[in-house]
């Protein structure tokens, strides 16, 4: 118990150090996050939209398979998207493994698939009671859509939010494609990965409660802009 | 606006729903639409407002063929009315908002309407958290803040309070003052049909049975189906 209160100290203590390292960890794991929820949600939210609404044959394997890629090991998609990157891989060339995009093409791999899903799901379900709705009182096309993402802002946040959430810690993909190089792919996770297997706890913990703190902070913000209520 | 019905089918899984050979809605009229569950009164209404394809047949609006520009003069209102989420303000500037209506006279309009219908104490409230008879009231008004040509309403009155019952019949009424509006109306209670509709058209199994004038239909029934479902309906209410 006397090690989990040391470690909240020395938390405390290491966000008021100043200590560059730090920041350049927390200034990666938010760039990487961000931008592989900034692109998913690009991607994802028009796709789950258009694929929700629309009446394809297929249509109830297509939502199996995206509710399976929902809850793909990060392991796994680190492991292809090394392969892929990797110098003999087909995308050798690039020489993106062990960078931060190599790390940023991982995590959207991960975060695609939920916030799509989440889109598709809840566009499914509500989205046919909104079109007809709309319809009825003389909408046209895009009329409809800008209803349609008003009505379901809320599962707008939910998807973003838990796109970011899967992102921001996420350990496994952005090990295998960054390697965890310090000052160059080492994130806020693998940090404290490396720490604790190193038995440093106050420095996991520390990094822990920090990371717990932007998960909290983004969430707020977020929520807050989407909704209009900050609640 | 005049609404007529050729060789009207519609099919779900085989089974015909809706089988009507000839039928003609005159503007300036309350149908009033009767049946038992199941007799199609509701697929009538969708194929209507074009929100269920037809398997057969075609629907003419004022001699024409259905034009995209016909959805803007008409409406549907179902008895439990969607409402988005949003204050009832912004909810019946929706129409408004659609047909590209100025701001000015949006804020007009609607300001006109929330008073017509006595729900100024409602304007500022999240629509999705109002009462069933509260919610109504505030679609109908929506519905008809645009003034459609065509109003097409699914027991718009079912599970309310008397009280409620009497204001919406009183605003159907007063929307067709003009006698220039086509106005359907379902319902499950032959006293209302008699009170607010000029015709009465009897459906079951997907045809229309009997039809005429609602006082006539109501008090002297030709077939024996209309009587059973007549005389039970006056057991049951």
């Amino acid at each position: 118990m006397r090690y989990i209160l040391e470690g909240i100290i020395y938390a405390i203590k290491l966000l008021l150090s100043f200590d560059p390292e730090i920041y350049e960890i927390i200034g990666l794991s938010m760039y990487v996050s961000f931008a592989s929820t900034l692109i998913s949600s690009f991607l994802g939210i028009p796709l789950g939209f258009l694929l929700g609404l629309k009446h394809f044959k297929g249509r109830k394997i297509f939502a199996r398979l995206l509710n399976t890629a929902m809850s793909l090991p990060p392991v796994v998609v680190g492991l292809v998207v090394a392969l892929i990157l990797s110098r003999r891989g087909p995308l050798g060339q690039l020489q993106l493994i062990f960078t931060p995009a190599a790390m940023i093409i991982a995590q959207t791999c991960l975060v695609l698939p939920i916030v799509m899903g989440v889109i598709f799901n809840s566009s499914r379900d509500k989205g046919t009671e909104v079109e007809k709705m709309c319809l009825t009182l003389g909408a046209n096309k895009l009329d409809t859509l800008l209803v349609l993402v008003k009505e379901l802002r809320a599962n707008i946040l939910v998807a973003i939010t838990s796109g970011f959430g899967r992102a921001i810690s996420e350990v496994g993909a952005v090990m295998i494609v960054g390697g965890n190089i310090k000052n160059h792919t080492r994130v806020m996770t693998t940090f404290i990965a490396m720490n604790h297997s190193m038995g440093n706890y106050y420095i996991s913990i520390a990094m822990g409660l920090v990371l717990l703190g932007i998960s909290f902070i983004v969430n707020a913000i977020l929520y807050g802009r989407i909704t209009g209520t900050g609640d | 606006m005049e609404i007529t019905l050729k060789n009207v089918k519609k099919r779900y899984h085989q089974k015909t729903v809706l089988d009507i050979p000839d039928f003609h809605f005159f503007p300036g009229k309350i149908y009033g639409i009767i049946g038992p569950n199941g007799a199609g009164k509701s697929t009538l209404l969708k194929v209507i407002a074009r929100l269920e394809e037809l398997s057969e047949g075609e629907i003419f609006y004022q001699q024409q063929p259905f034009r995209k520009e016909i959805l803007k003069t008409m409406t549907y209102l179902t008895q439990k009315p969607f409402l988005f989420s949003a204050s009832v303000v912004e909810n019946i500037s929706y129409p408004l908002k659609f047909r590209k209506y100025k701001r000015d006279e949006i804020r007009f309009l609607v300001e006109k309407i929330i008073s017509e219908f006595g729900i100024e104490h409602l304007a500022h409230q999240l629509a999705t958290k109002l009462s069933g008879g509260e919610a109504q009231r505030v679609a109908l008004a929506r519905a008809l803040i645009f003034k459609p040509q065509i109003l097409l309403l699914d027991e718009p009155t079912s599970n309310m309070d008397p009280n409620s019952i009497e204001i919406i019949e009183k605003i159907i009424l007063k929307y067709n003052h003009k006698k220039d509006k086509t106005i359907l109306f379902i319902t499950h209670n032959v006293a209302q049909a008699k009170r607010i509709c000029d015709e009465v058209i009897y459906l079951e199994n997907g045809i229309i049975v009997e039809s005429g004038k609602a006082k006539d239909v109501i008090a002297s029934p030709k077939s024996e189906n209309l009587r059973r479902f007549l005389s039970l309906e006056y057991y049951v209410n």
